[in-house]
C-alpha cells in the first residue's frame, strides 16, 4: 500500500487526534453519564505512561518484546486503575468543586514525582530507549502500524461506550449522575458504582498513556501539563458532553481542525511554531469553548437523548 | 380504643421499632420518640400539623437523615430466617435490600432519564448493572417488561418512552419505582398530593392490594379523606412526638387532634 501522503507530521497530528479521542470518551463515561468531573486525566495518562516506561527501561527482563511489552503496558494499566480506585475513594463523597480540586491535585502530585525522582523517570530531563514492541521495517512503518493498533484501541473503546449506553450499567450511570439521592433510595450502591467507573476509566487512560509513551519513545516530564486534559475536556464538551460520539466530532472539531488543518495548510510564519502555535492552539480551543457553550450549551450533537434511544431499542 | 402507645397485634408483616429516636436541627428538637411501632397493622396513617416531625422521621428511618440519638429496627416477621435489623446505621442504599422502600414528599425524577428507564431501573438487578454486562439490556426487558407494562397501563402514562413531563406523572413514576422493589414495609409521604381523584383512588387501591399481600404500608397524607379511608390505625404525631395512636375514627374525633390539628366542624 501506497503511504506517501502519510507524512510524520500527519502520523503525529492522527495519533494526537486519535488518543485525546479515546480520553474523551473514557471522560464521557465519567463526566457526560455520571457526572463526576475528572480534571486529573494527564495524571492518570501520565502515571500509565511512567510506570510502563520505567519498568521497561529499568528493570532487567529477561524476556523480549512483545511479552516485556505486554507485561509493562498491562502493568501501566493497572497501576493507573489502582490510582483511580484511590483517588476515587477519596473523591467520591464530594461536590463537585471538591472533585475538581482532587483531580486536580493528583495530576500536579505525578507531575512532581516524575519530575523529582530522577533516578527512575530521568527527571525534566527525561528518559529514552523505548521502543516499538515490535519491527516491520522503517520508522515510518513502526509508527503507522502503531497508529494503526491505536485507532483500533479507540475504535474499541467507542463501540465500548456505544453499548455502556444501551445497556443497564448506562442507565445506573445516568442515573447517578442526575440524581444520586434517588438512586441510592432504589438500592443502587452509588458509591461502589462511581469508584469502579473511576477505576476503570482511570485504567483505561493509563492503557493511553502507555501507547503514547511507545509512540513517543522517550518521556517528558513537559507532556503532563494540564493541556492534555484541557483538549480531552474542550473535545469533549464541544461535541456533546452527553453523546456517544461527541468525543469524536468535538476532538475533530477542535484538535483535528487546529493541529492538522491548521497547521499542516495554513501558511503559517515558520518562526510561529516555537512558542507562538501552542499559546495560539489553546486560545484557538478556549474560544471555540466558549462560543459552543454560549450558541449549543449541549455541545455540538446536543443533548442525551434517551427517548430515543428507548424507543430505537424497545419500541414496537 | 385510643392508646398512648403503639399496641400489640399479632404480626405477620415486619414493623418498624423506633427507640429513643431523636433528631434536632439548630438545636431546635424536631423529633423526639421514646417508643414506637410502626408496621403492626397492614396500612398505617402518621398525621400531624406542619412542622411535626413527620417528614423528617420518615427520612430517619430510611437513614437519609441521622439520628442525634436512639435506635431504629426492622423486627422480624416471625419467619426463622428472619433476624431484627438496625436501620440506623445502615448504609441508604441496602435500605432497599432489606424492602424498606420510602415514596418522596417532594417531586424527585431522574429528568435525563424516560419512564421506562425509570422503572426498568427500580427492576434491574445488580448483576446486570456490571460495567462487563454491556448486552444485557435485551435481558432485563425480556424478565421485566410485564411487571413494568402492569403499572404502565395502570396508570396511563402519556408515553412512556418519553420523559415524565407533569408533576402529577413524576409523583406516580415516583410511587411506581417504589412499588417495583417489591417492598416489605413501604412508607409513603404524601404519595397523592397534586393527583386528580381518579388516579388518587387508583394509587390507593394499589396500596390495599399491596397490604393484602403482607406489606406494612405507612402512609403520610395531608389529604385526610386518604387516611380514613386507608389507614387500619392512624398515629398523630405533633411537636415531634407520636402522641396518640388509634383507628381513624377514634382519631378523627379525639379532643387532642381537633385541638391541635383539624379544628372544630371537620367532621
Amino acid at each position: 500500500m501506497n503511504l506517501d501522503w502519510l507524512d510524520a507530521f500527519l502520523i503525529s497530528g492522527l495519533f494526537d487526534i486519535a488518543m485525546v479521542t479515546g480520553l474523551a470518551l473514557l471522560l464521557h463515561l465519567q463526566l457526560g453519564l455520571a457526572r463526576i468531573a475528572n480534571f486529573g486525566v494527564v495524571g492518570f495518562w501520565g502515571l500509565g505512561m511512567y510506570t510502563y516506561g520505567v519498568l521497561y527501561i529499568q528493570v532487567d527482563w529477561t524476556i523480549a518484546d512483545p511479552w516485556r511489552f505486554l507485561i509493562c503496558a498491562a502493568a501501566g494499566t493497572i497501576v493507573a486503575g489502582l490510582a483511580g480506585l484511590l483517588v476515587g475513594w477519596l473523591i467520591a463523597d464530594l461536590d463537585d468543586d471538591g472533585v475538581l480540586v482532587g483531580t486536580l491535585g493528583f495530576a500536579t502530585a505525578v507531575f512532581i514525582l516524575a519530575t523529582t525522582e530522577q533516578d527512575l523517570t530521568g527527571g525534566a530531563i527525561g528518559m529514552g530507549g523505548l521502543r516499538f514492541p515490535f519491527d516491520v521495517g522503517s520508522t515510518k512503518a513502526n509508527e503507522s502500524l502503531w497508529l494503526l493498533i491505536l485507532v483500533l484501541l479507540v475504535a474499541a473503546i467507542l463501540f465500548y461506550v456505544a453499548r455502556v449506553h444501551r445497556s443497564p450499567y448506562g442507565r445506573l450511570l445516568v442515573a447517578l449522575g442526575d440524581n444520586e439521592p434517588l438512586a441510592r433510595s432504589l438500592g443502587k450502591a452509588t458509591f461502589r458504582v462511581k469508584l469502579g467507573q473511576f477505576a476503570l476509566g482511570s485504567a483505561g487512560m493509563g492503557l493511553l498513556g502507555v501507547m503514547f509513551g511507545v509512540m513517543e519513545r522517550f518521556l517528558e516530564t513537559s507532556n503532563l501539563g494540564i493541556n492534555l486534559t484541557l483538549a480531552a475536556i474542550v473535545g469533549l464538551v464541544v461535541g456533546g458532553t452527553a453523546r456517544v460520539w461527541g468525543p469524536l466530532v468535538g476532538v475533530l472539531f477542535t484538535v483535528g481542525l487546529f493541529d492538522i488543518v491548521i497547521q499542516s495548510y495554513l501558511p503559517l510564519p515558520r518562526s510561529w511554531y516555537n512558542q507562538a502555535i501552542p499559546v495560539l492552539r489553546e486560545m484557538a480551543f478556549g474560544a471555540a469553548l466558549i462560543i459552543v457553550l454560549l450558541y449549543r450549551p449541549f455541545g455540538i450533537l446536543g443533548d442525551m437523548r434517551r427517548d430515543k434511544l428507548m424507543r430505537r431499542i424497545h419500541g414496537d | 380504643m385510643v392508646t398512648e402507645r403503639s399496641e400489640v397485634a399479632t404480626v405477620t408483616r415486619p414493623r418498624i421499632h423506633i427507640h429513643g429516636a431523636r433528631k434536632s436541627f439548630s438545636e431546635r428538637v424536631v423529633v423526639d420518640i421514646d417508643d414506637l411501632i410502626l408496621g403492626e397493622h397492614p396500612i398505617e396513617g402518621l398525621i400531624g400539623p406542619n412542622g411535626a416531625g413527620k417528614t423528617t422521621l420518615m427520612r430517619m428511618i430510611m437513614h437519609s437523615t441521622s439520628l442525634d440519638e436512639g435506635k431504629i429496627s426492622l423486627l422480624p416477621t416471625g419467619s426463622k430466617d428472619d433476624v431484627p435489623v438496625v436501620l440506623s446505621s445502615m448504609h441508604p442504599h441496602k435500605m432497599a435490600k432489606h424492602g424498606v422502600v420510602k415514596s418522596n414528599q417532594v417531586i424527585m425524577d431522574f429528568e435525563k432519564l424516560t419512564i421506562w428507564d425509570s422503572l426498568l431501573l427500580s427492576l434491574t438487578e445488580a448483576r446486570y448493572e456490571q460495567p462487563q454486562r454491556i448486552f444485557s439490556e435485551s435481558e432485563v426487558f425480556a424478565e421485566h417488561a410485564d411487571e413494568a407494562r402492569k403499572y404502565l397501563d395502570l396508570f396511563e402514562f402519556a408515553d412512556p418512552f418519553g420523559h415524565a413531563e407533569s408533576a402529577g406523572e413524576k409523583k406516580l413514576l415516583d410511587i411506581v419505582r417504589c412499588l417495583l422493589l417489591k417492598p416489605r414495609f413501604l412508607l409513603l409521604d404524601e404519595p397523592t398530593a397534586g393527583l386528580p381523584d381518579e388516579l388518587t383512588e387508583r394509587v390507593m387501591q394499589v396500596i390495599r392490594d399491596l397490604a393484602a399481600t403482607g406489606t406494612a404500608v405507612v402512609i403520610v397524607e395531608h389529604d385526610l379523606n386518604v387516611i380514613w379511608n386507608l389507614s387500619d390505625k392512624v398515629h398523630f404525631m405533633a411537636e415531634g412526638s407520636v402522641i396518640l395512636g388509634g383507628d381513624p375514627q377514634e382519631i378523627r374525633e379525639h379532643s387532642t387532634v381537633i385541638a391541635k390539628y383539624l379544628g372544630e366542624g371537620h367532621v
